[in-house]
Order: C-alpha cells, then structure tokens, then sequence
C-alpha cells in the first residue's frame, strides 16, 4: 500500500493500474462503489417514471440566416391548452396532453400513447426579436418562428482570408 | 408491483421480409391506443404532421392498413440544428376481427391524431336452415 492510497481525498480515477491482488483492497472498492452501483440503472424511475406514460414533445429546431423555426410534435393538444412564453435567452412551451373524456374509464386493450402536462425550454442562443415572434398549430405540430434581431445579424461577419 | 414502461420514442416501422420501399424516407410506426366501447371498438392513433389529404386507410378483407404521408417540413434556406423527431411517413396493419360491421367503420382526424370507430355487428346470429320435404 502506497502513501498515495492512504490519502482519503485524492482522487483515486487515475489511469493506472491498482494493485487488486490485496483482497482487503477489493472489498474497500466493492465498498467505495456499492451506492453507485446500486443506483447505476435504476435512476428513480419506480419514484418518477422516467419513460412511463409521460408525454414529453419531440423538438425539431432548423436555423436560417434570419430567423430559428422551433417545431414540435404536439399530436391531440388543444391550441388553448398551449402556453408559449418567451425570455431574452430562452423559449419555454408549456402545456397538457389530456385523455379525452369519453375515453376515460373504458376498456384498454392497448395504451400507448401518453398523456399529461410538458415543459420544454430550449435555449436561443442568439439575440432575437421577442414581439416579431409567431407560432402556429397545424396538423399537430407547433410551429414557432423566431426572427433574430438586426444587432445579432450584424454581428455575424465573415472574415476573409488573405493571402500574402 | 411491475413498472410499466411505455417507449415514447417514434418507433421505425420493420419490413416485411422480400418487400422493398419505392420512396427514401423513414417510415415510423404511429403509437395506438385501442379502447372497446360497448357498442364499438375505437383506435386512436398520435400522427403528428399528418391530415385528412394526407392519410391513406385500406380495408382489404380483414387487413386495415394506415399510411400517412407527412411533408418535409424543412423550409429553404434553414439547415436543420437539432433533430429529435425524424421526419418520415406511419404505416401500421391491423386484422380486424368478424365483430366488426366494415361498411360502416368512421375516420376522423383532428390535430394529428386519427380516430377511427369500428362498429360492432350485431350479434352474430345462428341461423337456422329450413328443411323442405321433398315429396
């Protein structure tokens, strides 16, 4: 055993190898690791349900010289159950997906579609003009069109190289 | 107590073995919810991006095929940044069952989800076969 490893703060994930011959050292790392491992794979999700019936929209984001057109797979949302909210730096969509009420209560034979309230914020990296903004819902799919503001454009430039 | 865990991915559809697609596109399988009501069977299916020009549903004896065709919603001049939902076609087959009447079955599509009402038929009867003496 090295001076090293009776240090109990350094860190110990450096990329060499670890004398494991020591069976005293085995049961110490079989210790150090027991919660990660323990917890590796299971990630709450009996708590949270991670992938369970929760109805999380698909984003697709494309990008022009001008503007960044948001859109989102919404299929059977209401247009009034969609809340839009827009920051200097983000763009939050809000909303629920609800079971409809006739089919409440009745016999599944299969399930899977998902339902319930989402919240997506996705980051605008650029400067953008907030009340230029529009969004619309057609087919399912919310569309949001974000013009980038004239400062943003300027500041784009391209640099020319020279040649000597 | 058993976690039921739902996939909310879009799944791609798999092809039948020996069938080639005619058009480069990805094809996904719509997630399907099917609930029986007391006097119909009704399946409702999430399509995002697809209408009623665009939707394709075929009986053909028991087999009840649902395609839709969804636009390339990529505008000119945009360059796509981030991409979490493929663009592609749905098709999925479903085999009725006798129960259903099939001339009357219903489609509706509205903010891309179809719903389609599959009535049932009345009771099938046992007939009876009159028996005539011949002389």
């Amino acid at each position: 055993m090295t001076l090293r490893e009776l240090m109990p703060f350094t860190k110990k994930s450096v990329p060499v190898k670890r004398d494991r011959e020591n069976p005293f050292d085995l049961v110490r790392h079989d210790m150090d690791t027991l919660f990660d491992d323990f917890f590796r794979g299971v990630e709450m999700e009996p708590f949270f349900g991670r992938h369970s019936e929760r109805f999380t929209p698909k984003v697709d984001i494309t990008e022009s010289e001008k503007e960044i057109r948001v859109s989102a797979e919404l299929p059977g949302i209401n247009e009034k159950d969609i809340d839009i909210t827009l920051n200097r730096d983000s763009l939050t969509i809000k909303g629920e997906k609800k079971e409809e009420k006739e089919d409440r209560g009745k016999d599944y034979y299969r399930m899977e579609r998902s339902y319930g309230t989402f919240c997506r914020t996705i980051p605008v990296p650029v400067e953008i003009e907030t009340d230029k903004v529009n969004a619309h819902y057609r087919k399912g799919i919310l569309t949001i069109k974000i013009p980038k503001s004239a400062k943003a454009l300027e500041e784009k430039k391209k640099i020319t190289v020279k040649v000597e | 107590m058993s976690v039921t865990t739902k996939d909310i991915e879009k799944k791609e559809a798999k092809l039948r073995e020996g069938v080639e697609r005619t058009r480069s596109r990805r094809v996904y399988v719509p997630s399907v919810d099917i609930i029986e009501r007391e006097e119909d069977i009704v399946l409702v299916a999430d399509m995002p991006g697809v209408d009623d020009k665009s939707l394709d549903i075929v009986l053909e004896k028991d087999t009840l095929t649902i395609d839709g065709h969804v636009e390339e919603t990529i505008p000119e001049g945009h360059r796509l940044t981030v991409s979490e939902y493929g663009i592609g076609d749905y098709h999925r087959v479903f085999t009725l069952s006798d129960e259903i009447d099939k001339d009357r079955i219903n489609a509706t599509v509205k903010h891309g989800v179809l719903r389609l009402t599959l009535p049932k038929t009345a009771a099938v009867k046992t007939r009876r076969i009159p028996v005539r003496a011949e002389a």
